[in-house]
C-alpha cells in the first residue's frame, strides 16, 4: 500500500502494520480508558498465549488459535461480568488468571513431550515477518474500529460518561456495552503479532492518556489520540529498522516520553489567574 | 365521558434486586394523574429510589403490573424511559471528564433519536432550550468537571428537560443546591406542573414546594404507608405523623 513512499519491502510492511495497529488500538484506547478497563490488555494478551499454546499442542496453526481464543474471551468477558455480578475490571482478572494458567500448562507439558514452544513471539511482538494477507487484515480491523466508533458515537459515549444515566435516557447499554468489549478484544488479538502482549498495553492507554491532557471533548479525544500514536508508531517503526534497535520496545519509549511531555505542557492542568 | 387513564399506575407491585431474598418493594399499587406533582418522604431505606426505578423500568418486576405513559414497564422499559426523565440521586464528575455541558444535556435525547441515527437541528434546538429553562446557557461550552457541585445538577436536570419527558423523576434533587437555586428550581417546576408536566420529587427538604395541591406517598420497608392529596405546607407534617406512627407500631 505504500510501497510508492517506502521501497524497501520489510520497511514498507512494518510501517503499514504499525500504522493501522496504532489507529485501531488508539481509537479504542480512548473508550479503555474511560471506562476504565485497561486490563483487557493483559487478559486478550493471555487468553492468546493460552489460544496458541492449545493450538501447538494440537499441531494447529498457533496464530489462528489464538484469535480464537481471543474471540472466545472477548464474548465472555460482558455475560461473565453480569452473570457473576463482577466489576468488568474483576472479571477481566479471573479470565486473566484462568487464561494464564492454561497457557502455563500446555507450555509446561510440551516441554516434559519435548516439544519446544517459543512464546518471545506473543510476549515481544515482531513487525518484520509479517504476511501481506495480516497487514490487510489490521487494515479492516483498523476500518471497523473506525466504523464501530462512528456509528454508535452517541451510545459509546453516553455509556463512557455513566451506565447508569445512559440506561436512564433510554439507550440499550448491555448490547453496546458487550460489542465494545467484544471489538476491543478481537483487537488485542489481532494485534498481539505485531506488538506482543507486553507492550500492547502501551498502545491502548498511552494515546488516549496523552489526548485527554490537551482535549475538553471526547470527539476530539477519538481524533488527537489516533493521531498521535500514528505518528509516534511510524517514527519507531523507522528509527528502530534504520539503527536496527527493537521496533516495539522503542515505540514504547517514545510514546511514555511523549506522554510526559503532553503533562508537562497540558493546558487542562494550568492554573490562569490574572488580576485585571 | 370515562376519565383519562392514569399516566403512572402500578399493581400489586413487587421488585426484587438480584440475589436478594426479599423483595425490596412489596405489594406497592399507586394511580398517579397526568400534570400531578408528587412528594415522595420516608427514612433512608425505605424503597424511594427503588419506587422510581421501577417506574422507570430500571428495575425488573417481579410481580404485578405497570403501566407508565401507556406502556407496559415489564414490557417495554426502553420506550418507557425515552418518555420519562429520571434526575439520579448525587453525582460528582471528575475534573477531566471529556464532556462539555451542551454534550451531556444532548445526551438526554439519545434515547429518543433511537441507534445508528445522528442529532437533528431540532436536537439542538433543545438542548438550547433547555439550558435556557435552566439559566445555564451561558456554561454551554464549560467542561462538566470544572462545574460546581449545584450546577452539576442543574446541568443533569437540563438533560432530562431535552427530551420533553411526560413524567418527571426526581432523586434528591435539591441536595446540592444553595438556597437561591432551590427557589429557582421549586418555580420552574410549578411552571412545568402548571404546564401538564407529572413530576415525582423524593426529598428530604419540604419547605419552598411549589404553591399547589401536592399529593404525599410517604413509604416505609418498602411499601407504601400513606398516599394522599394536601396543601404544599402540610407535607413536613405528614411525613412526620407516617414516621411516628411507624415508630409506634
Amino acid at each position: 500500500m505504500l510501497e510508492f513512499l517506502i521501497q524497501n519491502n520489510i520497511v514498507c510492511h512494518a510501517v503499514e502494520a504499525m500504522l493501522f495497529a496504532s489507529i485501531a488500538c488508539a481509537i479504542l484506547s480512548v473508550i479503555i480508558t474511560q471506562v476504565q478497563i485497561s486490563s483487557i490488555g493483559f487478559t486478550m494478551a493471555h487468553a492468546a498465549f493460552a489460544g496458541a499454546a492449545v493450538g501447538m499442542f494440537l499441531s494447529l496453526n498457533p496464530t489462528v488459535c489464538s484469535i480464537v481464543a481471543g474471540i472466545g474471551v472477548a464474548f465472555l468477558i460482558g455475560p461473565l461480568s453480569d452473570k457473576a455480578r463482577l466489576s468488568p475490571d474483576t472479571s477481566l482478572g479471573l479470565l486473566f488468571g484462568i487464561c494464564m494458567a492454561v497457557a502455563i500448562f500446555f507450555i509446561a507439558y510440551m516441554q516434559t513431550l519435548g516439544r519446544g514452544f517459543s512464546t518471545m513471539g506473543l510476549l515481544f511482538g515482531d513487525v518484520i515477518s509479517l504476511y501481506r494477507e495480516e497487514i490487510y487484515l489490521l487494515v479492516v480491523i483498523c476500518i471497523v474500529a473506525v466504523a464501530f466508533v462512528l456509528v454508535l458515537y452517541k451510545e459509546i459515549t453516553a455509556i463512557i460518561f455513566n451506565k447508569r444515566i445512559a440506561e436512564s435516557v433510554g439507550i440499550r447499554v448491555k448490547p453496546v456495552y458487550y460489542a465494545m468489549l467484544f471489538m476491543i478484544a478481537l483487537t488485542v488479538s489481532l494485534c498481539l503479532p505485531i506488538i506482543g502482549g507486553l507492550l500492547l498495553y502501551v498502545w491502548l492507554v498511552i494515546p488516549a492518556a496523552i489526548a485527554l491532557q490537551f482535549c475538553n471533548r471526547l470527539s476530539s479525544m477519538f481524533v488527537v489520540a489516533p493521531a498521535v500514536a500514528a505518528v509516534v508508531s511510524v517514527s519507531g517503526a523507522l528509527i528502530g529498522l534504520e539503527y536496527s534497535l527493537p521496533v516495539a520496545p522503542l515505540t514504547a519509549i517514545i510514546f511514555s516520553v511523549v506522554f510526559i511531555v503532553a503533562v508537562i505542557l497540558s493546558p487542562r492542568r494550568r492554573v490562569t489567574f490574572r488580576k485585571t | 365521558m370515562t376519565p383519562p387513564d392514569p399516566i403512572i399506575r402500578l399493581e400489586d407491585v413487587y421488585t426484587a434486586y438480584e440475589g436478594a431474598d426479599r423483595p425490596t418493594l412489596t405489594d406497592v399499587s399507586l394511580a398517579i394523574e397526568k400534570g400531578e406533582f408528587v412528594v415522595i418522604g420516608g427514612p433512608n431505606g425505605a424503597g424511594k429510589t427503588t419506587l422510581l426505578e421501577t417506574i422507570n423500568g430500571m428495575l425488573p418486576i417481579t410481580h404485578g403490573a405497570a403501566t407508565v405513559c401507556g406502556q407496559d414497564v415489564r414490557k417495554n422499559g426502553v420506550q418507557v424511559r425515552c418518555r420519562v426523565g429520571y434526575l439520579l440521586q448525587s453525582f460528582a464528575f471528575d475534573p477531566l471528564t471529556p464532556f462539555t455541558v451542551e454534550e451531556v444535556v444532548l445526551m438526554g435525547r439519545f434515547g429518543t433519536i433511537g441507534l445508528f441515527r445522528k442529532p437533528k437541528k431540532g436536537d439542538y434546538e433543545a438542548v438550547q432550550d433547555a439550558l435556557s429553562l435552566l439559566g445555564i446557557e451561558d456554561l454551554a461550552a464549560r467542561p462538566i468537571g470544572k462545574l460546581s457541585g449545584g450546577q452539576q445538577q442543574k446541568v443533569l436536570m437540563a438533560q432530562n428537560l431535552a427530551r420533553n419527558p411526560e413524567v418527571l423523576l426526581l432523586d434528591e434533587p435539591f441536595s446540592n443546591l444553595d438556597m437561591f437555586a432551590r427557589e429557582e428550581i421549586n418555580r420552574l417546576l410549578a411552571d412545568l406542573v402548571g404546564n401538564g408536566m407529572t413530576v415525582l420529587i423524593v426529598s428530604h427538604a419540604f419547605d419552598d414546594l411549589p404553591e399547589r395541591p401536592v399529593r404525599v406517598v410517604v413509604m416505609q420497608e418498602g411499601t407504601i404507608v400513606v398516599n394522599r392529596e394536601c396543601s404544599p405546607g402540610e407535607v413536613e407534617q405528614v411525613v412526620r405523623n407516617a414516621g411516628r406512627e411507624a415508630l409506634h407500631a
